[in-house]
């Protein structure tokens, strides 16, 4: 067991955490030349000349808006179909999952460039509107699929007792069913703010180059700007899905029978 | 319990209108596709050296991507599940799945292109002549940046959906193949298997229909020869020349019809009267 645990450790280190702590140190210092003898040369400029960009403040806004506007929809729509999938027992289930995950399954880029025209038609096109709608297409069925799962740990007859003390739906949903969600929820967070990230062709096809998120200031950055400002800029990735984790953990403070970390508690 | 009946149905109907947009989409892809001049556009890619050698290469790569992503991920869960239980140890697993696919190619460029920094540190430790000797693993014709990517973000991923399942299986099954006197492959047959299936399954379409469609990863660390089939089918929608949108949307409704197809034999698979016995009693 602990020669186990010291090939774990070993492997997950040199695959996880040393990727990342390089990427993190290229951040903070010049660009490495190690082949000519030089050490690191520490230094802030990486973040300075990324944020000194206009455009990375305005993308760095307008992806986190789509994210929480993608992220809502996500959990309204996930725990609908989570709580119904789990109430419907009949032939035929198993196809209907199926049909819920289709959406990853088709290609992506076939569906936006399908969508394009419509957009254009009901005015949706290079709007942030027609942008969150697409990016509900790679999330929603990873949603569903999750909270499927939690609603069938949580057992039928979890459901039923409130129902039986005469609680109304949405009673049941706050004070019963979202407090034991939260597992679900902050898994859901992470993923679907990473994959609305993530999407460079969707967005660029949909926003029509107008819409500016992250990865549309990423791609043309790639061609003139050294690498530490690379691995600021995707240091910078990664902490958006980090701080709305944050952000959504706080906000699930104020669901009810939250433990608050400023009350004494037993 | 009509009432319920009709309460569940109101709860399907956002699943519903979501389920609108990408069937929409994908119809009026097929509906642009032919363009009202039949299949000519069909004809016309099948007939073209750049679109098929762009599918095989496409199948080619994702393919290998996605078995060994789900061949690693399957023995690192195996061999480590007991060891995932803690959170702090998933949280370093699950490092890569905090970037963007592209963000975690540019790293692998970063960490593997000839002038990254695998080749600066082999050269400064002087067991490369030179970094033009080290080789050429990002942009390559052989798709194996691409390859590295997914596969170094899809371990993590297939980790995530497993270990539930790992963590589900109870021990007395493991000892009674032994009692029985199996061996390890023994367990792994008749245990683990059955129980995975339906997840390996489902991992496997997820992670090839991604890795055969995304356009972000390709772009950035691939060629322009031989091209992944979403790189080419954008280039094709955003080309010079409106005649070749009509391409795009064939080549990417082939692709689609591919991968459903994928999909119907896959579901077809696991509802097989066997598997379904082996794995219990369980729905």
């Amino acid at each position: 067991m602990i020669r186990k645990k010291a090939w774990f450790l070993i492997l997950t280190l040199l695959l996880f955490v040393i990727p990342l702590t390089a990427l993190l140190l290229q951040s903070l210092s010049a660009p490495w030349r190690f082949h000519t003898g030089q050490g690191l040369d520490w230094g802030w400029q990486g973040y300075a000349i990324l944020f000194e960009n206009p455009q990375l403040w305005e993308a760095t806004f307008i992806s986190i808006g789509i994210g929480f506007a993608v992220l809502f929809m996500n959990v309204t729509i996930g725990l609908f179909t989570g709580k119904a999938l789990v109430s419907y027992a009949y032939r035929g289930k198993a196809w209907l999952e199926a049909l819920l995950l289709s959406p990853i399954l088709i290609p992506s880029l076939a569906i936006a460039m399908g969508l394009h025209l419509f957009m254009i038609r009901i005015g949706l096109a290079d709007t942030i509107w027609g942008v969150m709608l697409i990016h509900l297409v790679p999330t929603v069925p990873y949603s569903i699929k999750i909270f499927h799962n939690s609603y069938q740990q949580m057992g039928k007859a979890m459901m039923e007792q409130p129902h039986i003390l005469g609680a109304g739906f949405w009673t049941q949903v706050f004070t019963v069913e979202l407090p034991l969600l939260r597992p679900a929820i902050r898994s859901l967070t992470f993923l679907t703010i990473v994959i609305s990230l993530s999407q460079y062709a969707l967005t660029a096809i949909i926003g029509g180059g107008r819409v500016l998120t992250l990865p549309l200031v990423f791609f043309p950055f790639l061609d003139n700007a050294n690498t530490s400002i690379m691995a600021a800029f995707s240091i910078w990735f990664a902490l958006i899905p980090l701080s709305m984790y944050i952000i959504i953990e706080v906000l699930m403070m104020f669901l009810p029978y939250s433990r608050l970390p400023w009350r004494n508690h037993r | 319990m009509k009432l319920f009946k009709n309460k569940t149905f109101l709860l399907f109907l956002p699943a519903g209108a979501f389920l609108i947009i990408p069937f929409y989409g994908f119809l009026y892809a097929v509906i642009q596709s032919l363009g009202g001049e039949g299949f000519t556009h069909y004809h016309e890619i099948l007939n073209s050296e750049r679109f098929l050698s762009s599918v095989w290469f496409s199948i080619r790569t994702a393919g290998i991507a996605t078995i060994l992503s789900i061949i690693l991920g399957l023995g690192f869960t195996k061999w480590f599940y007991p060891l995932l239980t803690h959170t702090s140890h998933r949280v370093m697993v699950w490092i890569p799945m905090l970037f963007p696919h592209f963000v975690w190619g540019y790293m692998i460029i970063l960490l593997l292109s000839e002038t990254g920094w695998m080749a600066q540190a082999f050269t400064a430790a002087g067991w490369l002549e030179d970094r033009s000797n080290f080789p050429v693993w990002t942009r390559d014709p052989q798709g194996i940046g691409i390859i590295i990517t997914y596969v170094w973000k899809e371990v993590p991923l297939v980790i995530l959906l497993l270990f539930p399942v790992y963590a589900s299986i109870r021990p007395e099954y493991y000892a009674l193949v032994d009692s029985l006197g199996g061996n390890a492959w023994h367990r792994f047959t008749t245990v683990d298997l059955p129980n995975l299936l339906p997840v390996l399954v489902e991992s496997f379409l997820i992670i090839f229909s991604f890795t055969l469609a995304a356009y972000e990863v390709p772009a950035l660390i691939g060629t322009t020869f031989p091209e992944m089939i979403s790189v080419l089918g954008y280039e094709w929608f955003y080309g010079s020349s409106w005649d070749d949108r009509p391409l795009a949307f064939a080549a990417m409704v082939l692709t689609s019809l591919f991968l459903l197809i994928l999909t119907l034999v896959g579901y077809f698979i696991l509802s097989r009267p066997r598997w379904r016995a082996m794995r219990g009693n369980r729905p």
